[in-house]
């Protein structure tokens, strides 16, 4: 069984890179807590190549607005109608920022509307166990961006499974810091991507 | 060669009828080229429809063709020889014979160039023995000729081409697969290389008529007449136990078929070639019927009056009749009666898909007691004469007469509206209350006005407090900053701890290790705290200033304060964020150092395992992975699995139906095939929606 990578999405519009230690701390959580063969760095692949189909879950960020090619639109497409996940969070998370309404908007475009994703949904209890729903996240807490606690995670269901995740809860900027000062934290706040993780390759 | 009269024409006239001719001329050749080139594009598309068999798009497309070049061609004359042959003078006619007839010596331009008046009578019998008419006629008859054997020509090339195939490029219609001249040749080493499957509804649906090409499944209304064709001989049809042949028609094979109850796979077999064609049965759906009123259940004291009565029916292929239902329903305890009655009759035209229903009913003429009740319904019923009639009913409605020892009582628990949190005043709010105030000053006494300044400048306070709070907590003090250090809030404070708004500015700036005198927009390397911060200062000060002039009784004078508080708490929210990206560095987990050195305690749920497959679905799997194999050998070996896996299917498993029929259709005509293959294998596995069951009154 190939191990897994994390993967980035290299979109042609925007920052895509906004959150470049989110890879590797994830990565350190996923071999922390998991067995799942996981490769030592991430990689960035294209959204509009062919080599997305090699992963079973791309993470996409950024701060300032989404615009997919022609054929960034059809891969992305293609590939959650064969089964992958994209992991999409707003870096941004002011209200009706530009990367949330662009992101929506080329998503629902894409692949389908966003729903809100049920706080008991299987996500929430694929690893690590997350009774209230998405963890929150010291960003929204301290009031930053658009100053609202989000209650749910959206998504795009198809056949059941999550075919795209989408989150105004800037996990980009909670997670995105060197995982050695993992030590420094009491809780662990990179739990739920681990359970992201689990669910890629599980469902 | 004499005139009507009698005379003989003169020289000029002659010429003068002669460029009437070659106008006319124009005009025909112009005809007969535009006509040549539509048939040569005609043809060209024929011959490549011929070779390459066009599939029905490219031809809709390449319709206009032989159009498009007899345009082309026409405006090219129109624009050319016809435009000169129109503008020709006497002078041009006659140079024109001059070239042909040379012994003329110009004697024919000269007679033209005089005119009639100064005509000379000797050039005159020169031109008189010139055999002009002649010469035009020649004329014609060369310029003619050539255009018009290529018309006949490419004409009878059209009558020898296969019957079906021009009307296979001027009028592309589905069906007309077998016409293609590449058909004929497939035909020939296997009849069942193309067929076309011709579907006639029933006639109580009045649909018409459809054709397929090239099916790998038809879906059709029972009752239809389902006909099968192809190109060549020996075929058969095979259903289950059932065998039917083919009869001849002309070059063509056809086979007819009823469609049957449920989905069944019929087998055409023509030697060692066997091809599956899927015959689906469609449910003719009974109306749908709306009643909109009465639009709910009533309670009546007396039965008087006259009650309305308004339904819509729908159908999807034509209604019959429609008319509303009462059942009144008289008695009690154990002795009940009732009586059915139907209001507002109506018979529907063939064709009508949807209608109103109208009635009305007199409740005193149904003769209603105390207690009785009044079921009533809308219904409806189809054309159908093949399985039906179909009948549709709406939801019933219910009408009771109370009896007169019922009483009808409402009780409302009264509630009042929260009150309102006085803390959570706006700034936005607080000047829209100071702007009022102004408004209704001149009605007031200066004491009132100065009473109710005072209280909003109460609110404008506590909505300075928590700004500070929030300036403070971000500087790294305590929230309780200004409480301790300034005035002006209704406390007392001792006098060394009067710190005024300028001084807290200046020590907000020290605190961030930032120069005052720079521009306040946080570029460079001012930190995201400040920036944020500053505007909130200075929102801080103004609704300082705007409270100290509430508190002396002119409000007018706190609004322009107001509005700039607003100003900078609004620049503070817009505030970017600073992400200090710059360029970190690559990091390379070790996986083996942290492999399970997590902290916290994971409680990953119990794996749910797949659900197991019942072994019908089970078996459909097994057979589907199993044609997989098959697919690059032989993908129309592989269709025709598909499709029998397809028949297979329960009813309810409509998206695995059509997902079968996509792959399968995919496979015939070649291609990547991943996309449909993926999309039928999940919907084999997936199981079907399951629907609530109508309920006890459901109709």
């Amino acid at each position: 069984m190939a191990e897994f990578i994390w993967a980035t999405a290299q979109y042609d519009s925007g920052d895509w890179d906004s959150a470049a230690m989110v890879p590797a701390n994830l990565i350190d959580s996923v071999a922390r807590y998991t067995s799942i063969d996981v490769a030592p760095t991430g990689a960035i692949v294209p959204l509009g190549s062919r080599d997305l189909f090699k992963y079973p879950l791309v993470y996409l960020t950024g701060h300032l607005p989404v615009r997919f090619s022609d054929v960034e639109r059809s891969t992305l497409r293609e590939y959650c109608r064969r089964g992958g996940l994209l992991f999409v969070d707003d870096h941004n998370h002011d209200i009706d920022g530009e990367f949330h309404r662009t992101a929506w908007e080329e998503i629902a475009r894409t692949v389908g509307p966003l729903v809100d994703l049920p706080n008991d949904h299987d996500l929430y209890r694929a690893f690590f166990v997350f009774q209230d729903g998405p963890p929150t996240t010291s960003h929204e807490l301290n009031g930053w961006g658009d100053n609202l606690v989000h209650k749910h995670l959206q998504c795009v269901m198809q056949d059941g499974r999550i075919a795209v995740l989408y989150s105004s809860k800037d996990y980009s900027s909670e997670w995105n810091y060197h995982p050695d000062n993992k030590r420094f934290l009491s809780v662990d706040n990179t739990r739920f991507g681990v359970n992201v993780v689990v669910y890629a390759l599980t469902r | 060669m004499q005139t009507r009269e009698g005379a003989t024409p003169s020289s000029l006239q002659r010429l003068r009828r002669a460029r009437g001719k070659l106008r006319t001329l124009s005009i025909v050749r112009a005809v007969v080229w535009t006509t040549t080139a539509a048939l040569i594009a005609l043809l060209l598309v024929l011959a490549l429809d011929v070779l390459l068999d066009f599939t029905r798009l490219a031809r809709a497309r390449l319709t206009p063709a032989p159009w498009l070049a007899a345009i082309a061609v026409f405006g090219w004359h129109l624009a050319g020889p016809v435009r000169d042959a129109w503008r020709a003078t006497d002078e041009h006619v006659a140079l024109w014979f001059e070239r042909r007839i040379p012994w003329l010596r110009y004697a024919l331009v000269t007679q033209a160039e005089l005119g009639e008046s100064n005509a000379s009578p000797a050039l005159e019998r020169v031109v008189h023995a010139a055999p002009l008419e002649a010469t035009l006629s020649h004329a014609v008859s060369q310029s003619l000729l050539r255009p018009a054997i290529a018309v006949v020509l490419m004409a009878l090339l059209l009558l020898v081409l296969p019957a079906g195939a021009v009307g296979r490029v001027l009028a592309p219609t589905t069906g007309d697969a077998l016409d293609g001249a590449g058909s004929q040749a497939a035909a020939a080493e296997n009849p069942l290389a193309t067929i076309v499957v011709r579907v006639q509804p029933p006639a109580y649906s009045g649909l018409p008529a459809q054709s397929y090409d090239d099916p790998t499944s038809v879906s059709a209304l029972l009752g239809s007449r389902v006909t099968v064709e192809g190109l060549g001989t020996g075929v058969r049809a095979m259903r289950g136990d059932v065998v039917d042949n083919a009869t001849k028609a002309g070059i063509r094979w056809r086979i007819a078929l009823p469609v049957p109850a449920r989905a069944e796979a019929v087998r055409l077999v023509a030697g060692a070639r066997e091809r599956v064609l899927v015959l689906e049965p469609i449910a003719d759906s009974v109306p749908s019927v709306r009643l909109d009123s009465p639009a709910r259940d009533t309670v009546l004291r007396v039965a008087r009056g006259t009650l309305p009565l308004v339904a819509e029916v729908r159908d999807d292929l034509g209604l019959s009749e429609g008319a509303f239902e009462l059942i009144i329903s008289a008695g009690g305890g154990e002795l009940y009666t009732f009586r059915t009655m139907f209001i507002g009759s109506q018979r529907f035209d063939a064709g009508v898909r949807t209608a109103r229903l109208q009635g009305a009913v007199r409740l005193d003429s149904l003769g209603l007691k105390p207690g009785d009740l009044v079921h009533l319904r809308a219904i409806a019923r189809d054309r159908n004469d093949i399985a039906g009639p179909g009948r549709g009913a709406s939801e019933t409605r219910t009408l009771r007469i109370a009896r007169t020892d019922e009483y009808d009582s409402v009780s409302v628990d009264p509630a009042p509206p929260s009150e309102p949190e006085k803390d959570a005043l706006s700034q936005r709010m607080i000047l829209q209350q100071t702007v009022e105030l102004v408004a209704r000053r001149r009605r007031m006494n200066t004491a009132a006005v100065t009473q109710a300044s005072r209280r909003i400048a109460v609110d404008q306070t506590k909505l300075r407090k928590k700004v500070g709070e929030v300036v403070f907590t971000r500087l790294g003090e305590d929230g309780g900053g200004e409480h301790e250090h300034f005035a002006g809030d209704g406390h007392q404070h001792a006098p060394e701890g009067i710190v005024n708004p300028d001084a807290l500015l200046a020590a907000a700036e020290r605190a961030a290790n930032v120069d005052p005198t720079r521009n306040l927009d946080h570029d460079g390397d001012e930190t995201p705290v400040v920036a944020i911060n500053r505007p909130l200062l200075e929102a801080y000060n103004h609704m300082w200033r705007a409270s100290e002039e509430l508190e002396l009784g002119a409000p007018d004078r706190a609004i322009p304060w107001m509005e700039r508080a607003i100003e900078a708490l609004q620049r503070a929210r817009a505030a970017e964020r600073i992400y200090l990206r710059g360029r970190p560095p690559r990091v390379v987990v070790d996986i083996n150092r942290v492999r399970l050195a997590g902290k916290d305690e994971a409680r990953p749920g119990v794996r749910i395992p797949r659900a197991t497959l019942d072994p019908s679905r089970a078996a459909r799997l097994a057979r589907f992975d199993a044609t997989l194999g098959v697919v690059a050998r032989n993908p129309f070996a592989a269709a025709d699995s598909l499709l029998l896996i397809r028949v297979t299917l329960p009813a309810e498993e409509r998206a695995a139906a059509v997902a079968l029929d996509a792959a399968a259709t995919a496979l015939r005509r070649g291609g990547d095939v991943t996309t449909p293959l993926v999309a039928a294998r999940r919907a084999l596995v997936q199981q079907p929606p399951r629907r609530a069951p109508l309920t006890a009154w459901g109709y």
